[in-house]
């Protein structure tokens, strides 16, 4: 059998790629061992609410089930790291739009400002945190919050079924709320709640980096019009809002 | 008199004779636990050598722990989800040195052990 050169230089070039690739064959990178939140960056969410349907619960399904957030039952007492809320128009009409509202990760937090152990902390990219290990359940972020982003544990939580063993669950007596799914960003993916609204509903909720001109969500922010909830407040919130 | 004084001696020595029934009844019983054999890990070499873990893990966790939740740095090889790749159970493993020597570490209260 004979070979054209052409044919031996592409048998050559697939052994070589094959000797290349093998050794590291991995569809989806893993993450490197060591990663550090960087200060380069700073994360914030774009939410179109024009595309949120008042019905829809994608986005507060995936939340309690990524961060083990059950229900309690007792409605005052349930714990809500994402809820969806409806806009009346001022005249008490019907409510004509629906939008989710979380921990918005303001740039000037007044529950960091407040809390006497430094339990809530601003992270080097922005993100605003509770070190559960610190927190002696105060509360006072919760009234400082003019976002009603955070709640307490007042009971011993129930463990679901099939936790995410990633996410610790939280002890009786501390105060918690969203922490943008700081795990999943670490390992360089998206918070559970846009990822849900990516898979299952029409895809309103975008997140990425707010310093990098480049990044889609700089592009949007740049081409549409949005807010942000109470911006005179002047505390600079990380959430903004398309719509509304 | 007499008689209540011989009531006090006997008193006394039904007391004594009680507190070293107690004493040499209850003490044996004591010496004889051995310190507990925690499971044997799975794996080959821990992040640290045994013997420095063994005296320096609860700082080590701690500290990784602050790093991990205030600065962002994960690192990954040294995680809590990494430790229960070797040491599988934490009954078998963390839990009965901890009982022994009476420390009650409330990790566990949140953390879910990986499995």
């Amino acid at each position: 059998m004979t070979m054209d050169r052409r044919s031996v230089l592409g048998l050559g070039g697939v052994l070589a790629a094959g000797v290349i690739l093998a050794p590291g064959l991995r569809l989806i990178a893993a993450p490197e061992d060591v990663t550090e939140a960087s200060d380069k960056r700073r994360w914030g969410m774009l939410i179109d609410t024009t595309q949120c349907n008042p019905a829809c619960t994608a986005c507060t399904q995936a939340c309690r089930t990524e961060n083990n957030v059950p229900l309690t039952g007792d409605p005052e007492r349930d714990i809500h790291w994402i809820r969806k809320v409806e806009l009346h128009s001022k005249d008490g009409g019907k409510p004509d739009r629906s939008l989710p509202v979380l921990c918005n990760h303001c740039e000037h937090p007044p529950c960091v400002h407040v809390c006497p152990t430094q339990a809530s902390f601003i992270r080097k990219d922005g993100i605003v945190l509770v070190d559960m290990h610190r927190c002696i359940g105060c509360r006072y972020c919760m009234i400082a919050c003019p976002y009603k982003a955070r709640s307490l544990v007042y009971s011993t939580p129930s463990i679901p079924g099939t936790p995410n063993r990633k996410v610790p669950m939280r002890a009786k007596g501390v105060v918690e709320k969203c922490t943008f799914c700081v795990h999943r960003i670490d390992d360089g993916g998206q918070p559970a709640c846009v990822e849900a609204c990516q898979k299952e509903a029409k895809g309103g909720m975008l997140f990425g980096d707010l310093n990098d001109p480049q990044s889609e969500i700089s592009q949007r922010l740049r081409q549409v019009l949005s807010t942000t909830i109470r911006p005179d407040l002047g505390l600079k919130p990380r959430v903004h809002y398309q719509g509304i | 008199m007499s008689s209540r004084r011989s009531l006090a001696v006997r008193m006394s020595v039904g007391l004594l004779l009680a507190m070293l029934l107690v004493l040499v009844g209850g003490f044996p019983g004591n010496l004889g636990a051995d310190p507990p054999q925690p499971e044997k890990p799975k794996g080959g070499q821990c992040v640290r050598p045994a013997e420095w873990m063994r005296h320096n893990h609860m700082d080590f966790l701690k500290h990784n722990r602050t790093v991990a939740v205030r600065e962002g740095k994960r690192v990954r090889s040294e995680s809590l989800q990494k430790c229960a790749e070797c040491h599988t159970s934490r009954e078998r493993f963390c839990d009965r040195c901890h009982d022994y020597v009476a420390v009650e570490p409330d990790c566990f209260d949140c953390h879910i052990y990986p499995k």
